[in-house]
Formats: structure tokens, sequence, C-alpha cells
């Protein structure tokens, strides 16, 4: 059976023509962000609302989904394999941390582990998928990882619902975990995708990303009875 | 009836010898109950005399619709006798068709354990053993054992996936028939090597179709390449020629276009999210995009010890669909194969699913069949990258 997935169009007249995927440094000016212990925070409003237009990136402090309060003192929030990847994969980002030193990739990864242990898994998970042209965002609404959009979460409901796995880890296929997330998702129209990331040995600069592999498995309800009933007819 | 007379030593036996008539025939054949409305959520606590009563009262119920007479036709059965020893249902006398059900082995029908146990609860099998008539609650220690055993959740399995219309058999492993290597075969492995760098297997390469296409290989490559500087000689050479090296160049050409499909079909290292690099807006950034793909797909590749090792995963059944022509005795391939697991079993990981698939070549769809503690069952369909 081919494998097809949903591609929900959200009701709404929204449209950004101008849109690109990826932000890119206009007049050679870099994002600045400032790492506050938890995220990124971007406090410029204008650089702000170009990292959200373009690509979607981090999520409005006062907001749902991007800087949309009006307020002034709104920042932009990147979560931290977002902020990553935009410093350092994307080189369009300088982060800072409180005290208002650069940190590098290795600080940051240092940072970021002791706040996450999976971190490094999470990177490369979002590393592959970006490469992919998702639009992802944190899944913890739906007790997962990431949600993958198309486009834009302003223009389609997220297709996937992605769960970052270490090879060892079976506590995702204890049948009760499995089952309750697969419904979880299946409410939704979403489908769960299963990673299973084999981290590279050390990680010292973004190249070693290279390293690392990734599996793919998505797990699907099947509803038998109608199965054979619409190929009765 | 029987009376007992106090005075007397005699028993006194009245045997019943009336029959029923056909209306209480057919009433009884149909008798329905119907189930005590639940009504909302009991609040009271354990032990209390409310709940003590409603408890009796489920249970009376219970009593009620088991004891009620049965009357099923005995006419329109077949009869087996279980033998024991080899743990099949023997067929003595059929009745009805009896296409999808059991095996031939030397002019006998046998029928395995879950097809006697379904036949007996639809009421199309009269099952003996050492010349009695089994009941069908005697079936259920007698063929699935007395012990708790994979059997059961096979059974429940079996007859949910029977009921609902499909065609269950036990899991055939596609037979590797030593097939006449033909040279179109030899054309393949050539491709293979040079496409996906994977090596000619020797039974291939033993053949003496191999050099032939091999050489053949080399002409057509040499005359690719070196295209321009033929060019010319074809225009001088005479009409008949040209068409004739026209033709041979279509009757190739085929040959390498289906490897490209294929490919995209059946190769287990793509991705399944890759969709969104045909998007307009993927196109234009393209080179970005492609600077940060670091991330590999992992490619699997067992070795031959590891593929003969067997899985923990096993498939026990195989389902075909009524309307597809089945045929017992050449069972085509089927529309899924099943994978039963007990409940509390963890679901199989990626590397389990691509190890079952590697190990069966052309097999179908794995369903994974999930039977939990209260004997529900649900299925679920594997898609890997």
């Amino acid at each position: 059976m081919q494998f097809k997935f949903a591609c929900k169009r959200k009701r709404c007249s929204f449209k950004n023509v101008n849109f690109t995927p990826l932000p890119s440094c206009q007049d050679g000016e870099r994002y600045k962000g400032r790492y506050t212990g938890l995220s990124v925070e971007i406090v410029d409003p204008e650089q702000a609302k170009s990292l959200y237009d373009n690509g979607c990136f981090g999520k409005g402090s006062k907001s749902r989904g991007g800087p949309a309060s009006g307020d002034e003192d709104e920042t932009l929030l990147l979560g931290m394999e977002e902020s990553c990847f935009l410093a350092h994969y994307l080189n369009v980002l300088d982060i800072t941390n409180s005290a208002g030193c650069f940190m590098d990739f290795h600080m940051f990864v240092e940072v970021a582990k002791e706040q996450n242990d999976t971190f490094v898994e999470n990177l490369a998970s979002y590393v592959y998928l970006k490469s992919k042209n998702w639009v992802i965002k944190s899944g913890i609404k739906f007790g997962g990882d990431f949600l993958i959009y198309k486009q834009s979460p302003r223009l389609y409901h997220a297709s996937f619902l992605v769960i970052v796995q270490k090879p060892g880890d079976s506590d995702h296929y204890q049948s009760k975990n499995l089952k309750g997330v697969q419904r979880v998702a299946e409410t939704s129209d979403k489908d769960v995708l299963l990673l299973t990331v084999q981290q590279p040995k050390n990680i010292s600069c973004p190249r070693n990303l290279q390293e690392a592999t990734v599996t793919e498995t998505i797990v699907r309800r099947f509803n038998y009875l109608t199965f054979v009933q619409s190929k009765q007819q | 009836m029987d009376a007992k007379t106090q005075n007397s030593e005699f028993v006194e036996i009245h045997p019943r010898n009336s029959y029923l008539s056909a209306q209480e025939l057919i009433a009884h054949r149909h008798t329905e109950f119907e189930p005590a409305s639940g009504g909302l959520k009991r609040t009271q606590n354990e032990g209390t005399a409310s709940e003590l009563e409603e408890l009796k009262r489920a249970q009376e119920y219970l009593r009620a619709q088991l004891s009620v007479p049965r009357i099923e036709r005995l006419g329109g059965r077949a009869l087996a006798i279980w033998n024991e020893e080899q743990q099949v249902a023997e067929v003595i006398r059929k009745d009805g068709k009896f296409e999808n059900f059991g095996y031939s082995e030397q002019g006998k029908l046998y029928l395995e354990y879950y097809e006697a146990m379904f036949l007996l609860e639809v009421g199309r099998l009269q099952l003996e053993y050492y010349g009695s008539v089994v009941s069908i609650e005697q079936a259920y220690v007698l063929l699935l054992g007395e012990l708790e055993s994979e059997r059961y959740t096979n059974y429940l399995v079996y007859s949910a996936l029977c009921r609902s219309g499909y065609i269950v058999v036990k899991h055939v492993p596609p037979q590797e028939i030593p097939q006449e290597i033909t040279s179109a075969d030899c054309i393949w492995a050539l491709l293979k090597e040079k496409v996906a760098d994977q090596p000619v297997p020797d039974h291939i390469r033993n053949t003496p179709f191999y050099h032939i296409a091999e050489k053949r290989m080399e002409e057509m490559k040499e005359r690719i390449t070196s295209q321009k500087i033929e060019d010319p000689d074809i225009v001088i050479e005479p009409i008949d020629l040209k068409f004739g090296q026209r033709k041979r160049m279509a009757e190739e050409s085929p040959i390498e276009e289906p490897v490209s499909k294929k490919e995209k079909i059946s190769i287990p290292g793509r991705s399944l999210v890759d969709q969104l690099k045909s998007e307009f807006s993927y196109a234009k950034f393209e080179e970005i995009f492609e600077k940060f793909e670091l991330v590999q797909l992992k490619s699997q590749d067992y070795t031959k010890e590891e593929l003969e090792t067997p899985s923990a995963l096993k498939i026990i059944f195989d389902l075909h669909l009524h309307n597809k022509g089945f045929r017992k005795s050449d069972p085509k391939t089927p529309n899924f194969n099943v994978i039963i697991l007990p409940s509390q079993a963890a679901f199989p990981t990626h590397d389990e699913i691509s190890k079952i698939k590697q190990q069966n070549l052309r097999t179908a769809p794995l369903l994974v069949i999930s039977v939990s503690e209260s004997k529900q069952i649900q299925a679920f369909l594997y898609y890997i990258g």
C-alpha cells in the first residue's frame, strides 16, 4: 500500500504572497538573539516579524502563533533547536548569553544538553526535517516532540506528530503509549512519525551531524472492517 | 422428570417424549435477551447492600441467559474427529462448502484447531473425540489447550477476521522457486551493479547468459558514449542499416526505464516525508536546503547470517480478499500478512519490521494486530522509510 498523508488546508483568507521558507540576512545585518535560560529571545520587533514571516520561526511571547498582540514589549521566542539551526546551519543568527557574550556552537549545545538530554537527537531530527522543507513547531500540545506543517501553520494543519527516540528506546513502542499517542494524533488528522536517531559520536561542530542517521516509522491504525467492506463493492 | 415416591422402593421415571411444536422450535432458535440497561455510573461504595443486590441481579440475568434451552439444526453440519496427537481435526463427512477451510493431505481433509473452533462456534461442525460429541465449552479446552497460550489469541484474531469477511489462511512463506535465470535477469543484475552498487549474485554470474549480456551492455555503452564520432558514419551508411540500428535501440531502451520506476517504488531506503520537495518554494531555495541536508536516512543492510536468524516476530496468517479469486490449491500473494501481538507486548520497532520485510521478499503489507487485555483486537499498518 502506498503511503499518503493528510495535508488539510485551514479555512482562512491569510495570504502572504512574498513569503520565503527561510530567512536571509538583509543588508548583511544578522539577527540578534539573547539566550534567556529557556529559549532564545529576539527583542527587535522588525527582526522578529521578519523571522516569523520567512519560515514561521519562533512564537510570540504574548501570542499563540507569531507575534500578533501589537504590544511593544512582545518578543519572539525561539526554541532551542530552531535557534541552533538558525545560528549554526543557516548562519543568520547571533546568540548571546545573559552576560552578553557570544555563544558558539559547542557552548550552545552544552547548555541545551543540560536542559534536555535528547537535544542532539532533536537537533538532528530538526535539521533532517528542515532540509525537506517542513515548518517545524513544538509538539508538546499533542504529546510529541515536534509538529510539522506544510508551508505555514497559518495555512495548513500539521501533517505529522513527530516523536524522536534514541536507538534503544522502547518507551514509545509500549502498547499503551503508542496507542495513546496514535489516538491523539488521529483525532486531529495527523500521523505519528517515529524518528529513531543514531547520534554522532562527538558533536563539536555543526558538520558533525553528518554522521547521524535516522530511521522513519509511521504506525497507523487500520480499520480492517471498513477496508474489506469497501473492497467488496 | 423423575419423582421419588417415599413409600415404595421403586423409582418412577417419567420419560419426556413429547416433542416441541414447530412454533416452539422457531421461538427457541432465536431467543433474544435484552441486556439490562446500565444506567448512570454507580457511586455506592464497595460491599454495600445495594451493590450486592445489583451483582445478584446481574448474575441471575447471566444464568437465565445461559440456561435457555437451545435448539440447533443437526443436519447441515460437517463431522470431524479431533486427532489429539497431530492437533488437527480430520473431516469425516463434509456438508456445505468448505472452500476456504482446512487443507488436504493424502485425500483427507484436515482442519486446524482455529478452523475447527470457528466452524464449531458458527454451528457448521460437529466435533467428536473418542466417539463422543464435544460441546463448545469442552472444545475450548480441547482445541485451545488448558494452559494459557498463543492459541487463544490466534483463534480470537482468526474468528474476528473471518467474520469481517476476509479469507484467513495459515501463513505460507513465499517459496523460493529455483527460477530459471533468463537473460533479462542478467541485465537487471548488471544494471543494479552499475547503478546501485549491488554485487551480482553468484547464481546469475554463472549462467551462460551473463557474459553475453555483459558484452552487449559494453557494446551499448560504447555506442552511447562514442555517439558523436559515429554520427557521421551513419549518414554515409546505406539507409536500411540505419533502420536496423534504430530498431535495435528501441528494443533496448525499455529495459533501462523500469529500473528507475522500480527503484522509486520498492527501495526501502526512501523517506516517507519527502513530498514537500516538489513544492515551488523548495525549488526556489534548493541550494540552501541542500546545504544542510546532513542527516541521512539509515539504510539497512543485513548480512546473510542476520537474515537467517529468525526474528521474534512471526507471521501467523495470510489475508486474502473474497473477490480476488482465491484458490486454496494455488494461493496468490496475499493482501496482508498478519502478525499477532499479545497484550502487553511492545510494538515491533523499525529494525524488526525492516528485517522481517527483507526476510520475506515479495510479501504483502504487514498488518500488526494487537490483542488487548480485554480481548479487543486492533489492527495497525506500518510504513517504514
